[in-house]
């Protein structure tokens, strides 16, 4: 049965919380086929371009917390809670510098380009994105876009974004 | 489909969210948020900007390689090819052929497929209906007489300013041909399938292509919400 719990042991738990909720709801918010207000993107870029570094500083506090517990940390239950808590923290920390929506469609690494005639993995009536730049004409396969969503390029001297 | 030269500077772009289902995506060199279907920066150090758009050809593999013999094609990436597939529902709504003609001019829903032409603040939705019936449309959106062309392939689909020489095209599609031949009442000149005249008075000229977007009608309103929809009732 919990008595008191050391008020660091409750502090790391706060922190931890705060951390959790500063990359959760971001997530929350943007997610597919649910709707989004303007307020919720504004939010939304507000908590997530700031996560790396809030996080960060989240988990360089808890650290400090840790270790100024002391000798009263170390107890089964107030340690246990203590560890747990800096885990979160740090998992937490890293998935801020993450973008989960990579995770669901790769980033194309690199635009490679093969001749049309020799274009065997695309049938004559799948759908292709063309760009033409001067003499240089590309095709960028809706399949493929579909997928990876964007896919950096130069197209003769233009740089472009081909995105579906 | 975008220039990614924003102020001198290339930008590059990742997927980053998703905004009433379009998505957005975030450039690594400032960190801002861009709206993919406006090209237009949501939040963060470019606020304000907008992507300049390229023109795009969307049209079938079959049809790229008939203009462009010598194009280059995107390879897949080798890692995640076999996922592809899934994502390939938004090709299987683009048959525009196989919708029956609209008989009047029904207020469109949410999800119903349109073509949309911008120009300046000026929009127009041609709907699915209306195109799959017609295969060539003439229209003006603001001051630009403008040509929407269907491929015999039932899907390809290309736009043009009408405006050569000084003149404004008056366009009728060959019947049954293909590749498509497009045929100027004014002139008798004809014209292929990427806009170049060939044969007749203007020869040698060529139609300027415009982008035309295929989209979902709650998609195209969000962001032109005075958009205008085609209707064939009204004299060009």
């Amino acid at each position: 049965m919990m008595r008191r719990l050391h008020g660091s042991a409750i502090l790391l738990w706060l922190l931890a919380l705060a951390a959790l909720a500063w990359v959760a709801i971001p997530i929350y918010l943007i997610q597919p086929f649910a709707p989004q207000t303007r307020a919720a993107v504004a939010w939304s870029y507000a908590l997530k371009s700031r996560a790396p570094w809030v996080t960060g500083a989240l988990l360089a506090a808890a650290i400090a917390v840790a270790l100024g517990g002391g000798r009263r940390l170390r107890t089964p239950v107030a340690g246990t809670l203590a560890a747990i808590a800096l885990l979160v923290l740090g998992g937490v920390a890293w998935l801020a510098t993450r973008n989960h929506f990579e995770w669901m469609f790769h980033p194309l690494p690199a635009a490679r380009f093969a001749p049309a005639a020799e274009a065997d993995w695309v049938d004559p009536q799948d759908f292709v994105l063309g760009v033409s730049v001067g003499e240089v004409a590309r095709a960028y396969p809706v399949r493929a876009l579909a997928y990876h969503h964007v896919v950096n390029d130069v197209v003769g001297d233009e740089p472009i974004v081909a995105t579906y | 489909m975008w220039k990614s030269t924003v102020d001198g500077k290339r930008l590059t772009f990742r997927l980053a969210g998703i905004n009433n289902q379009n998505f957005i995506m975030r450039d690594d060199e400032t960190g801002t948020w861009w709206q993919q279907v406006s090209g237009c920066a949501l939040h963060g150090p470019l606020a304000g900007h907008c992507l300049t758009p390229i023109l795009w050809d969307e049209v079938a593999f079959a049809v790229f390689r008939a203009d462009h013999p010598g194009g280059e094609v995107l390879r897949p990436d080798e890692a995640t090819r076999a996922e592809y597939d899934t994502a390939r529902w938004e090709e299987e709504i683009a048959d525009l052929s196989t919708v029956t003609p609209a008989s009047d001019t029904d207020p469109l829903e949410a999800r119903d497929l349109i073509v949309g032409i911008a120009e300046g603040d000026a929009a127009l939705a041609f709907p699915a209906d209306e195109i799959g019936g017609r295969t060539l449309l003439l229209a003006r959106v603001g001051g630009m007489p403008v040509a929407v062309v269907l491929h015999p392939d039932g899907r390809s689909l290309r736009c043009f300013d009408r405006r050569v020489g000084g003149e404004t095209l008056d366009l009728y599609l060959a019947a049954g041909s293909d590749p498509p031949i497009i045929l100027d009442a004014k002139s008798g000149s004809l014209w292929d399938f990427s806009g170049a005249a060939l044969s007749g008075p203007l020869e040698g000229e060529r139609m300027r292509r415009i982008n035309c977007l295929k989209d979902y009608w709650f998609d195209w309103k969000n962001y032109h919400p005075k958009t205008e929809i085609y209707d064939p009732e009204q004299l060009d």
